[in-house]
This record gives C-alpha cells, structure tokens and sequence, in this order.
C-alpha cells in the first residue's frame, strides 16, 4: 500500500454512468473498478439502485459526491450524510469523496462547486467540518482539488498550500485531479507542477483524469472528450510521485460508447508505466 | 388494455460535477449597482452569500455588483475581469439547472421549442432555487409552473410535464415483484369476493385534460405530432424491473384499478365499476371486468394479493 491509509490501488476505472448501464449489467466487461456519482443513488429507491446493486455485486466501486458542501457556512447536513453512509454501507464502497468546495449557503444549493477563499479562517472551518464527517462516517474522507475560474481575494495561500495543509490538520485523503490542477493553472496562471510539487503523496487515494473545454479567455471542466497529453503527462508524474493510486476517467457530456470510454480511461497505463 | 414503454435512460442522466460547457463565454458582462456589504469587511459566512447572491441572480437582469466591488472579492485574469469570471459561475448554475429539468422533460421542451422552454426554466430557477443536495426531485413544480407561465396552451404543457413527472417519480419509485395470473389462481373460490391486492408502489394513475400520452407516444415513436384537442384522458405509469410502462384506461378500468389500489376488497371495486357499466348487458359486463382485472395482473399493476 502506497497510502497511508491502507487503501487498494484499484487499477483504472471509469465512471458509472446510465448510458452504459445495459452493457455493463449484460456483458460484465472487464473493468478495474467504477466510481458512481453518489446523489445519483440518493433520494431514490428505484431503478438507480437496481442498477448499481447489480454491478456492485460484480465490481469493486468507489463514490465521489457533489452535495457534501464541505465548505459551507450553513450546518453539515446530517440527513445528507446518514444517507451517504448508508449507501456505502449498501454497496459496499471502498471510499467515499467530494470536493474542496461549498456548493450551497443559507439553505440554498448551487449544485455547483464553488470556490473557497484561501485563508486561515476557511482552512480551520473546513478541516473542523472534514473531522466531523469522517467520525460520522468511520472513514477517511478524500477531498477533491475542484477546478476553479475564479480566485477570490484576501487569500493569504495558494489551493495547494491549503489542500495540503487541510489535509494534514484533518487527517483526510486525497482525491487529485490532474485535470483540474491542469484547468485551474491555466485559468489563473500558475506552473501546475508547482501544483504537484506540494502534494502530500501519502494521502493521496485516487486520480481523476477528464476533458476539458477551452473558450479561448478560460477552460471549462466539462468533462467532454478525450484526455489531452499535458493531462495525462501530469498523471503519470503524479503517479509515480504517489507509488501508485486508482485513476478514473470522468467523461460527462457527449459521452461515447462503453468501449470508447474505457479504452480512454485504459490510456492511463501508456503514462504510468503500467501494462494494461 | 394497451401499453407502451418507455425503457430508456429518461429522467436518470446524470448529476456530475462537469461544468456545463455549452454556454456562452462571458464577454462585456453586465454590471449592476454595487453590494450592499462593504468587500473589506466579509467573513466566510458574508463572503459566501453574496457569490450566492450574485450567481443566482437571473441572467436577464444585470449581476447585483459593480466591477469595482467585484474586483475587491474575485482577482482578474489577464484575459477576463473579475465579473467575467463571476459571470462563468453565474452561467453555470443556470444552465445546470437548465439541464436537468430538460432531462426531466423532454417532450415538454419538444412541444413548446427550445428558446420558449428555456425561457420556461428560467422562470423555474427563478421561482423554486434548489434547496435541497439533491437535483433528483428538483423538477417537481413543473406542471404547476406551466399552469401559470404565459404559454401557448398552458393547460396541454401542464398534462404534458405531469406525465413527464410522474415518469420520474417512477423510475425512482421502490421496485417490487408482481403477481402473476398463477398467483390469483391458488385463490380459493370462496375467498375471491374478499380479495385485497396491493399495489405496485412505482404505480401512478393521472387523470388529464389532454391526451399526452398519445403526443408522448407519438413523440417518441420520431414523429412530429400536432397540439391535440382537450379530451380527458387517464394514464397509469409504473415499472416492473427496469421498464416504465403508460398504459391509457378507461373510466371503469379507472374505477377498477384506483379501488382495488386504494386497499378496497375485490367485491366493493366491482360495486365501483358497476355503475359505469350500466346498459351493458350483464353477462358481458362481468367478463370485462374480469378481463381488465386479469390485464392488469398481467401488465403488473400489483405486487401482491391478501384474502
């Protein structure tokens, strides 16, 4: 185990998604692992779960989330975690995360993630609140670095100085997106290997890989498309730093067959020295 | 009894944490008059409302800050201005929204064309901003919205979007087995009159004022269908396995049915339906019922039967 958690190295793996539902659930294709979109599940107990029971049964999966707002000012919202425990519990996923972020605020959600102003004061609120959901949950809780568009003012640290110091203070994992790390340096004009540079490897669980969208004045993290060769290029000197970690490709909009999907998500192995 | 499926992925895309990229890029963005909150002085909690405040401000009018203010909170690239980056949040939050209520109805936004159902939207966000984690049950006020928006026929959008809801409200109702026509059989004869079925719990019953299901159907099937006219039609929507099923009734079949689903005994659902039948010869009309009821056991309308 390369992490400090004792948490498996699940090879390469693709995200859950509908549209694939019919080919994985009838033709078990050989897939390392699968992340679900954990609200997709919630509020819900009908097809979805169906679904997701069959294929957990066959493969190893893992939950990312969107709603956890763990950077919020509003209270954790404890009927949202007893559901996500749950669900894991149900499913039997080898970790749960969601993102550096808040996405809701006096009791209305964006269903977005927004960004965090970089100061001592959110730094102490969010690594209070990470502590609090991994006692809810019994687990560590892995954070995600979120693409960001804009920076708020008063910062007094960059993202990666305050992901890795949240990461330490509340003892939490991390989910690191190097396509994230690639669209925020571009939007905010920074060197994303000084981004890698201070990554805690030992707490880092996970990779995300994606596509992106470039509007010429900013990019998108749209999630459409392949994996450009600067991102895969960052994972593969992430990986490596980190002794090894899951990789999932998150492809979201426009999404191809299952076939083209996977066969994206397997490029990963020409960048991490690993056979597919 | 005739029926249709609807076996596809509508009303489960997913909720992902992409950013919706096909918006415009913000370019000249509107600013309006400056916070009411002084910049230099917001903790986490003031800092939070007002990108709230300023992302859920409806598009058609200007971002509730001036540049100046929102320089003070959000830096500058050296390509866009600290509104033009706000401006990209505020975007994607609509049009989020935008997308998940067109997975939820497709046809409705078939109907009335994209520009008059995106504007559609837009007066939804605006009235019911999202409360809860959870963007499955977000479009639930649609067929109400429908009623009150300037449409064209408000009252065909309305039956449409509640047809299109209670797709939903289906996909995610618990699954449960059914029985089959082999189950009523081990029924003893003497116990029939007092039979009580259970319901499937994913089944809704929809009484409308136009025939949306027959435009869904037609939609789906890739034509082009026309507004109909008004004419009261009932719709059971449910699901066995993976399948969601619209089946139209008549008014007996509805009286059957809602009976028997309401927890009533075989003998008092046949009371209901006898009245709608009347001028039926009597013969003929126990074998209709008797035909729908076993239809319906069939189609899977039940999960369960008690004497």
């Amino acid at each position: 185990m390369a992490n400090r958690f004792d948490l498996p190295d699940l090879g390469v793996g693709i995200g859950l998604r509908t549209v694939h539902y019919t080919r994985i659930v009838e033709d078990r294709p050989a897939v390392a692992f699968f992340e679900i979109l954990s609200e997709n599940y919630m509020q819900t107990s009908g097809r979805p779960l169906d679904y997701l029971d069959a294929i957990a049964e066959a493969y190893p999966v893992v939950m990312h989330g969107v709603s956890m707002s763990i950077g919020s000012t509003d209270p954790l919202d404890r009927d949202y975690l007893a559901e996500l425990r749950a669900l894991r519990d149900r499913v039997g996923a080898r970790w749960v995360s969601d993102h550096l972020c808040w996405t809701g605020v006096a009791g209305r959600n964006t269903h977005d993630l927004m960004p965090l102003p970089y100061t001592e004061e959110a730094l102490a609120h969010v690594a209070a609140r990470v502590r609090e959901v991994q006692d809810f949950l019994g687990a560590p809780l892995a954070l995600e670095n979120p693409s960001t568009y804009a920076e708020l003012t008063g910062g007094t640290m960059p993202e990666w100085e305050f992901l890795g110091r949240l990461a330490e203070q509340a003892d939490c994992a991390i989910l690191l997106d190097v396509n994230n790390v690639y669209v925020s340096s571009k939007n905010h004009g920074f060197d994303p290997m000084t981004y890698l540079d201070a990554i805690p490897y030992d707490r880092v669980i996970q990779f995300h890989v994606a596509g992106h969208t470039d509007h010429g004045t900013h990019l998108i993290d749209s999630h459409i498309g392949p994996v450009i060769d600067p991102v895969w290029r960052l994972l593969g000197i992430a990986h490596q730093r980190a002794g090894g970690a899951a990789v999932l490709l998150e492809w979201d909009a426009e999404i191809p067959g299952f076939e083209e999907t996977h066969a994206e998500a397997l490029r990963a192995n020409e960048f991490i020295g690993r056979a597919a | 009894m005739r029926r249709e499926a609807t076996a596809d992925a509508i009303g489960t895309h997913e909720r992902a944490s992409a950013t919706p990229a096909h918006f415009e890029v913000p370019q000249h963005a509107r600013h309006g008059a400056a916070p009411a909150w002084l910049p230099d002085k917001l903790d986490l909690r003031a800092h939070q409302e007002w990108f709230a405040a300023v992302v859920t401000t409806p598009e058609s009018e200007p971002a509730p800050v001036d540049e100046r203010s929102a320089a003070a909170l959000v830096t500058r690239s050296d390509r866009l201005t600290s509104l033009e980056r706000l401006e990209i949040y505020r975007r994607g939050y609509h049009a989020r929204l935008i997308e998940c209520l067109a997975d939820d109805y497709p046809v409705l936004q078939h109907h009335l064309g994209d520009e008059r159902f995106e504007s559609l939207c837009r007066a939804y966000i605006a009235r019911y901003p999202s409360t809860g984690s959870n963007l499955n049950v977000y479009g639930r006020h649609m067929a109400e919205l429908c009623r009150e928006e300037p449409l064209p026929e408000p009252g065909f959008a309305a039956d449409l979007a509640s047809l299109e809801w209670a797709i939903v409200l289906v996909i995610h109702a618990p699954t449960a087995s059914v029985i089959t026509e082999e189950d009523l059989a081990r029924v003893p004869a003497d116990a029939w009159a007092d039979a009580r079925l259970v319901a499937n719990p994913s089944l809704r019953i929809l009484h409308l004022e136009h025939p949306a299901n027959a435009y869904l159907q037609a939609f789906r099937q890739g034509e082009t269908p026309g507004v109909p006219s008004p004419a009261k039609t009932s719709v059971a929507v449910y699901r066995t396995g993976t399948t969601i099923w619209r089946m139209e009734l008549t008014p007996a079949m509805v009286a059957l049915f809602e009976s028997l689903a309401g927890g009533e005994t075989l003998a008092a659902s046949l009371e209901r339906v006898a009245p709608l039948l009347q001028g039926t010869d009597e013969t003929e009309a126990a074998q209709r019922v008797m035909s729908w009821f076993r239809s319906g056991v069939s189609s899977g309308l039940f999960s369960d039967v008690s004497t």
